[in-house]
């Protein structure tokens, strides 16, 4: 079914821009005041990819790395990060930033392990931006750490257009997303550097095959490393550290 | 998707230099936005209109510009649109990061900016 159009189209244009003929008469109509065409070339976007090269900086300058974890709600980002901390907290300094909308609930999960985990509430927003990141890095003692994993706020569109000044992203899907949620999101895993494909214990009887799932991010981008994990059991933890680099 | 945010610093930018330079009224404001951002023109062109009343640029014409998306290649050198996967199971062709010409991965040279190229305003 078609969609309504927006009141917005539905307007005659004239109504809606009132000025759209008296602006011509406007620029002729010097005697007024003289009109003014300044060149501006700002971009919205890299104001936040700004900041995000300035949080890297930043890290670096602290000699840590930041890992961005994004995925779909329910993916298993905060279990993977769970699993990822046991497997890493003897060779890392690791500290987690977690995002959500609201409660603090996945903060506390991931905070028993012993690691320094700051949640970050969104109240409405449904991505982590540059500057959350940046607000969150003032709260911690970046001497003491050595590795930033930061959860993004569960969504699989939002998070790709806000970098936040990590080395590596990673992208963690589920197979109880069904069998089309890469192909249909390709511009995420387009930002990927790992995919970890989460619930492989679950792909029988959800009838989802996860070579295809796999073949589906290699497709859309090919330097993607694919790691198929089971976070109950541990599988594929070790291998999505080693794809990280860590 | 967040077309209200990044529309709100469109307009408060578009107003910090239409205040900077003692204008009266903004009449014209022009923008690029990339084909790969997840910004509906439709619902900036809303938003916009909603941002700027009561504003020297309300009623302003807003004129959008879509930059396409395109990639290059580091190794043979292509530069160009996106190589599209057209398996029948996808029922879309899907963008993928595969050169057309060569096969290896590329980047992405252009197609995600949402710049205000300029702004034209009435002075006194």
């Amino acid at each position: 079914m078609r969609r309504q159009p927006l009141l917005l189209t539905k307007k005659p244009i004239g109504r809606l821009f009132p000025t759209l003929a008296p602006l011509k008469k406007g620029v002729v109509k010097a005697e007024e005041g003289e009109i003014y065409d300044v060149e501006l070339s700002k971009d919205l976007l890299k104001a936040n990819q700004r900041l995000a090269d300035e949080n890297k900086q930043l890290l670096h300058e602290n000699g840590a790395k930041a890992i961005d974890i994004m995925g779909a709600i329910g993916s298993g980002k905060t279990s993977l990060i769970e699993k990822l901390v046991r497997v890493l907290k003897d060779r890392y300094r690791i500290a987690v930033f977690k995002g959500d909308l609201t409660t603090t609930i996945d903060a506390e999960l991931i905070a028993r392990h012993g690691v320094e985990t700051v949640a970050i509430t969104t109240g409405k927003e449904c991505h982590l931006d540059a500057n959350l990141v940046r607000k969150a890095l003032q709260k911690l003692n970046l001497k003491i750490i050595n590795l930033l994993l930061i959860e993004n706020v569960g969504n699989l569109i939002c998070p790709a257009e806000f970098p936040l000044g990590s080395d590596k992203r990673l992208v963690v899907v589920s197979v109880t997303e069904g069998p089309y949620m890469i192909i249909k999101h390709p511009f995420i895993f387009m930002d990927a550097d790992v995919v970890a494909i989460n619930k492989t214990d679950l792909a029988k009887p959800m009838g989802v095959d996860v070579k295809r799932l796999e073949r589906d991010v290699k497709t859309i981008n090919p330097k993607a490393k694919v790691v198929a994990t089971n976070c109950r059991t541990g599988e594929g933890i070790e291998g999505v550290a080693k794809a990280l680099g860590l | 998707m967040h077309e209200f945010s990044i529309t709100s610093q469109i307009v408060q930018n578009v107003l910090a230099e239409a205040e900077k330079r003692g204008a009266k009224k903004v009449t014209e404001v022009n923008l690029t936005i990339g084909k790969l951002t997840f910004l509906g023109l439709e619902q900036v062109r809303f938003a916009y209109e909603v941002l700027t009343k009561g504003t020297i640029a309300e009623g302003s014409r807003l004129v959008i510009e879509e930059q396409e998306g395109f990639v290059k290649c580091s190794n043979c050198g292509y530069q160009g649109g996106f190589k599209y996967e057209d398996d029948p199971m996808y029922h879309v062709p899907v963008p993928t990061l595969k050169c057309p010409k060569c096969g290896s991965t590329v980047s992405i040279a252009s197609g995600k900016e949402c710049t205000i190229r300029n702004i034209k305003m009435l002075v006194k």
